[in-house]
């Protein structure tokens, strides 16, 4: 038998050596269409791009150092960290379920369900943070019973910046992991659980590994999100300042010298964080799913 | 029976699908093959005895248990899908041992490799150690079809499904790896479900083939029958029964049916029909003789033999499929090398043959 084996291996190892398989293309040469993308491309990303180092080009390291040794700024950007990490881990924990289910069943008024996902990237974040105050102020409907319940304060506590930073970022997460979820062939799972792998097992060994970067991805996403918004969270708590609140408040008081040199250090943290968290995420790449 | 599987009465329904009255058992080392068009109901009836649908009626049995209420899990089925169903961020090696066993070992005499719990005689088994830390998307799909195997054998499974496994291959290597399937299966002696919309897989791998349509069953019986005897058009043209005729049977003569198709008389063995009724002939294309016009029939008295004409020759591989005009159109298959002694062309007179035992007789 071994031997009946052997020669189709071989077979089919010639195969691949005449490139029967080979599925990518090699990319085509430049044609007039290509070069006109590149060439529109670029004009995005220098857009992007320019007005960042700009700002990062007015301020000096000696500046830096000075705004750096400001505690109420080393405090607010300590604040936006804190507040983000939690956004991202709340929308890890109640986010990437919801994901799970919307990518595995199919039921009336799912499209409504994920409109719903979407509406707070439509929403401006004043008004986010109005409705937010709605919710969770002093008066709120939430708010209040749970501050009498279980000492909960939304206002003037990292909570409200976490609640502000959820509902904004939120999204983020369960988009791609919704995205990472429908891209793992349910027959995996089928083969999983007749090997024995009760749900709960398939979903931890097989489906979430598979799905690991489009959600590590998300989570990234949430967490850059959270870290750069102001309007829901300046109105929901304005105190404790997180950085953006904080870089407004120097802006207002002192004007665009004092602000630009925190702005900058929050900049440089926040983009050397967000940098490193997609290199993790990106780690070891997503296994190609056979088809 | 207790070593088989079989499925009683198993209805299911999905939505607006509905799976009906299904019924069918494979025994030790049997090889089943549940053929359908898609839409037929074959994967829902394959998912609902590896226990991913709730049948509303009826019950799966595998290995003698009652297994109609268990979870996937805990059915102890081999399930091999299209490509294998690799997990790609598992090695070889982890791909196997992630199956969790499900009973000691097999009863009776299966290879080694089933009766003890060791990955690596699994391996060794299937000629695949040295893949052992690979990842699935460097194996050629020979490779992976072994791994698969490896993997479901890990559990020691009562049934091996399979769900058509090979319908993203090329033909080539499909035919390949279905011979190495079939090697496999006959080894291991474990009973085998395989569903497939291609009929050569009836042909080559099946003892018993089962005939879906619309979630319900045509026809199911050993695979010589239904290629033979096709119940009805629809299961003669999936099996690939190439001359489907419309005639009226007629009386009785020498103990043979005669049945009239325009001017032409046919003779079928051992049918017998209500005179004047109308009847549909399937006669397999490989069945019917093909010869030049001069040639001296060498069959006995009874025979069915036209004078007839050629209108088409087609080239398939190394045969050529031969429609004549005898009245009636007929298929018939000769290799090409007779093609050329014979001069056959379009337009040639020739006679064709059919014993009368090749003619079968369908209802509507």
């Amino acid at each position: 038998m071994a031997r009946v084996v052997s020669n189709s291996r071989q077979a089919v190892h010639r195969h691949y050596a005449a490139g029967l398989w080979q599925s990518n293309a090699p990319p085509s040469s430049p044609t007039a269409l290509y070069l006109l993308c590149w060439f529109l491309g670029s004009i995005l990303l220098a857009f992007l791009v320019i007005p960042l180092v700009a700002l990062a080009l007015t301020q000096s390291a000696a500046s830096l150092a000075g705004v750096a040794r400001m505690s109420d700024v080393r405090d607010a950007i300590m604040l936006s960290l804190e507040g983000a990490f939690l956004s991202a881990a709340c929308a890890a924990l109640i986010g990437v379920p919801l994901a799970y289910g919307l990518a595995r069943s199919a039921f009336y008024g799912k499209g409504v369900v994920a409109a719903l996902i979407d509406l707070p990237l439509a929403v401006p974040h004043t008004v986010a943070g109005i409705a937010l105050l709605m919710v969770f102020g002093r008066q709120g409907i939430l708010g209040a019973p749970l501050q009498t319940l279980a000492g909960l304060k939304f206002w003037g506590t990292i909570a409200g910046v976490v609640v502000a930073m959820l509902f904004v970022s939120a999204p983020y997460t369960v988009n791609a992991a919704r995205i990472g979820f429908e891209a793992v062939d349910p027959r995996l799972e089928k083969v999983a659980r007749t090997l024995g792998l009760g749900p709960w097992r398939t979903f931890f060994r097989i489906t979430l590994p598979l799905a690991r970067r489009s959600i590590m991805t998300g989570i990234t996403l949430t967490y850059a999100r959270s870290i750069s918004e102001f309007g829901a969270v300046v109105i929901l708590v304005y105190y404790p300042m997180t950085a953006p609140v904080k870089i407004y408040e120097l802006f207002l008081r002192f004007g665009l010298e004092q602000s630009a040199a925190a702005a900058v250090l929050l900049l440089i943290v926040s983009l050397s964080l967000f940098v490193l968290l997609r290199t993790l995420a990106q780690r070891g790449g997503e296994p190609q799913e056979s088809r | 029976m207790s070593a088989g599987a079989s499925v009683e009465a198993l209805t299911v329904s999905l939505g607006a699908f509905r799976l009906s009255k299904i019924d069918f058992a494979v025994s030790r080392g049997e090889i089943l093959v549940i053929l359908g068009p898609n839409g037929s109901g074959k994967s829902v009836t394959l998912e609902t005895i590896a226990g991913f649908h709730r049948p509303e009626s009826g019950r799966v049995l595998i290995g003698g248990h009652d297994v109609t209420a268990l979870p996937p899990e805990r059915r102890n089925v081999g399930f091999v899908v299209q490509n294998f169903g690799l997990f790609p961020h598992l090695s070889v090696v982890q791909n196997i041992t992630i199956a969790r066993r499900q009973r000691k070992a097999l009863s009776g005499t299966g290879p080694a490799p089933l009766l003890r719990d060791d990955p690596a005689a699994l391996l060794d088994y299937f000629s695949i150690a040295h893949l052992a830390q690979r990842s699935p998307s460097d194996l050629s799909p020979g490779e992976k079809q072994r791994v698969a195997l490896a993997r479901a054998l890990a559990t020691a499974p009562a049934l091996f499904l399979f769900d058509e496994p090979f319908s993203a291959l090329d033909a080539e290597t499909h035919e390949q790896l279905r011979g190495e399937l079939k090697s496999y299966l006959r080894m291991l002696e474990i009973p085998a479900i395989f569903v497939s919309h291609d009929r050569s897989d009836a042909m080559a791998l099946a003892d018993k083939v089962v005939i879906l349509r619309n979630g319900a069953i045509e026809q199911s019986g050993p695979v010589p029958e239904a290629l033979q005897r096709p119940i009805n058009s629809f299961v003669a043209r999936f099996v690939g029964v190439e001359n489907i005729l419309s005639g009226l049977a007629g009386a009785m003569s020498n103990s043979l049916q005669t049945i009239a198709i325009g001017e032409r008389t046919l003779f079928a063995a051992a049918h017998s029909a209500p005179a004047a009724s109308a009847v549909l002939l399937s006669i397999r294309a490989e069945d019917v003789a093909i010869y030049p016009a001069a040639h001296q029939s060498p069959t006995p008295d009874g025979a069915n033999r036209f004078p007839g004409r050629i209108t088409e020759l087609q080239s398939r591989g190394p045969l050529v499929a031969i429609t004549a005009d005898c009245g009636f159109p007929l298929r018939a298959y000769l290799l090409k090398r007779q093609v050329h002694e014979m001069k056959l062309c379009s337009g040639s007179d020739v006679v064709v043959e059919i014993a009368p035992d090749a003619i079968h007789l369908m209802s509507g």
